[in-house]
């Protein structure tokens, strides 16, 4: 029997694709808000599969339902209808401890504002998760310094976040997002709030992380370089998906999105 | 894919570890929410142990005047005391206006002073016992200006000739009014006790009876300032952590982790913040009232047992209404889609 070398080669490929598992499934997702009298409706079916190991942008103008997608997919909410399963779990199904415990574990956040807890140093905010967790203080501390070197603030782990610049303070809440070594990383903005060249090195740090850590991440963003950088590209506009892209089919010097 | 399990719940120490490390490096905020409550239970405390001071001194001054006009009674029958031999013949349980006419007397200079019991009546009181001379009935009246009958009791046949024999001059006094109809006939007696007319009676009910509702009514006020001064406060400070909050929920932490936290973080807060408002308080209505009815009444009137007794609705005002305070609002936030309390700006 001859063999089919074309076809083998076709086979070998799919089995290649599907070793990217969807890690992140919203399936026809609404989420309606209620207030006062009236009603909004956030997402109107929104379908998205996120892969393990991408790096993905989502972009929409504000009032598009782009926070409300990235709170649905990162278990930060529950939706009205439709499905998210995050690593082949229906989140819908989940109590409110099951999902304090995949909020600890899997997801890591990073918010525009950084979020941080004042009242704690650097060690404290990356030790927090890890203590939520159940995690041995001592580990924990050997962690955390180890995670804060990794993300370029071996030197400031005792400080507190207001001794810190913005750029060291979103580092500092990125290592906390790693804290319990979770496989999505979920960034609201992250460089909304620094200066281009911080914002760079920001972008540089997430990159490296997706890199050598293999961690999924998703980024609301309206930040080109960040755009540049991610895999592919999500629109959103009026609580629907209406274009997903890679990076090189787009003219950013257009400056549309800008 | 790793199995959803439950999230860990953590022990009450590192609850415990995470609010004594917020107190102390927001030291200053902290202490400003504690101002707060020490304000209001300061508040409620001045009230109510301004309405004890109160009480102490109108009662104070009213056993002054008793001894005051007992003693002039007195005085005005057998002459000033100096030097004198007074003899009491103790009947029943004294009252404390004629303990205090026993030491006005000694303080007066009198020489000495008799002391006898009818049998049955029970030992004097101590501070009786540390001026008087103990002696039986037949002596007790023995070179003595007077003879005072003291005590709520009845007096029994007593041969009176006898008894007056020996005194210097024979004048029986008595001190309470029940004993003066038994007194035998013939025996020269000064009432000292003062009979109220039923007008006055009445009048005093009226007013003890206008002053209860004044306290209460004062007592309720003191109670709304307190309740608004500490929830404000409390409120306050856990609103303006709604962020941390949500971030702490992104981070994985139960509902009931952050509630615990606010437990605990409100109830210190409360109980150093009710213990000082005590102190506060009850300073600034002895103060007060001081500069009002004069220091020395005042201290010399305060009853502590009952000023202790309302330490206790006063801590437990600070700490019950700071707990609930901060509780509602940071149940509340815990139980917010931590999405949404994240986002809160306050």
């Amino acid at each position: 029997m001859a063999i089919d070398t074309v076809k083998l080669e076709a086979l070998f490929r799919k089995v290649e694709e599907q070793q990217a598992p969807c890690i992140i499934r919203a399936v026809e997702v609404e989420k309606v808000y209620r207030m006062g009298n009236e009603e909004v409706r956030a997402l109107q079916g929104a379908s998205v599969d996120i892969y393990k190991g991408e790096y993905l942008s989502i972009m929409g103008p504000s009032g598009s339902g782009k926070t409300t997608l990235f709170n649905m997919i990162g278990g930060l909410g529950k939706p009205t209808s439709g499905k998210v399963y995050i690593d082949q779990v229906d989140i819908a199904q989940l109590d409110y401890n099951e999902l304090a415990w995949l909020r600890c574990r899997k997801v890591g956040y990073i918010f525009q504002t950084y979020n941080l807890i004042q009242v704690m140093t650097c060690l404290e905010n990356v030790t927090l998760p890890m203590a939520f967790a159940g995690m041995d203080a001592e580990d924990a501390r050997d962690k955390g310094i180890a995670i804060l070197q990794m993300v370029g603030l071996g030197d400031r782990i005792l400080h507190k976040p207001g001794e810190l610049s913005g750029g060291q303070q979103q580092r500092c809440a990125i290592a906390r997002a790693l804290a319990n070594s979770p496989d999505i990383i979920l960034a609201d903005e992250p460089t909304a709030n620094l200066d281009t060249h911080t914002g760079e090195e920001i972008i540089e740090l997430l990159s490296r992380l997706k890199e050598e850590l293999g961690v999924t991440i998703v980024s609301a963003t309206h930040d080109l370089k960040m755009l540049k950088r991610s895999d592919r590209i999500l629109w959103i506009e009026d609580g629907r998906i209406v274009r997903m892209a890679h990076p090189s089919e787009i003219d950013f010097s257009v400056g549309d999105f800008d | 894919m790793e199995a959803i399990r439950e999230q860990v719940r953590l022990p009450f120490s590192v609850a415990f570890e995470v609010v004594m490390q917020g107190i102390r490096i927001r030291f200053g905020r902290s202490l400003v929410t504690a101002t707060g409550v020490v304000l209001g239970v300061a508040f409620l405390m001045s009230i109510l142990s301004g309405q004890v001071i109160r009480q102490g001194v109108s009662h104070e001054a009213q056993l002054r005047t008793e001894t005051k006009r007992m003693f002039s009674f007195l005085t005005a029958e057998m002459g000033p005391p100096k030097d004198q031999v007074i003899g009491v013949l103790q009947v029943g349980p004294l009252n404390e206006a004629e303990v205090r006419l026993i030491r006005t007397l000694k303080e007066r200079g009198a020489k000495a002073i008799n002391w006898a019991q009818l049998t049955g009546q029970g030992a004097a009181p101590p501070e009786v016992a540390r001026l008087v001379t103990g002696t039986s009935v037949e002596e007790v009246a023995a070179e003595a200006s007077s003879l005072l009958i003291m005590g709520q009791g009845s007096l029994p046949q007593l041969d009176w000739a006898t008894l007056l024999a020996s005194s210097a001059q024979a004048t029986v006094g008595a001190t309470q009014k029940q004993e003066v109809a038994e007194v035998a006939p013939g025996v020269p007696l000064v009432s000292l006790a003062r009979e109220l007319k039923p007008e006055e009676i009445e009048a005093q009910a009226l007013e003890q009876k206008r002053s209860a509702f004044r306290n209460l009514w004062m007592t309720i006020i003191s109670l709304v300032v307190t309740f608004i001064c500490i929830s404000n406060s409390l409120l306050m400070s856990v609103t303006e952590r709604f962020k941390e909050i949500g971030t702490m929920k992104c981070l994985g932490a139960l509902s009931s982790f952050v509630r615990r936290l606010f437990l605990i973080e409100s109830s210190l807060i409360g109980l150093v913040g009710a213990v000082a408002g005590a102190l506060v308080g009850l300073v600034f209505a002895i103060i007060g009232y001081g500069l009002t009815f004069g220091f020395p009444l005042v201290l010399s009137s305060l009853q502590w047992g009952a000023i202790a007794f309302y330490f206790v609705p006063c801590l437990a005002a600070g700490v019950g209404l700071s707990v609930m305070a901060a509780l509602y609002p940071a149940s509340f936030a815990a139980r917010m889609v931590p999405g949404t309390a994240l986002r809160t700006n306050i």
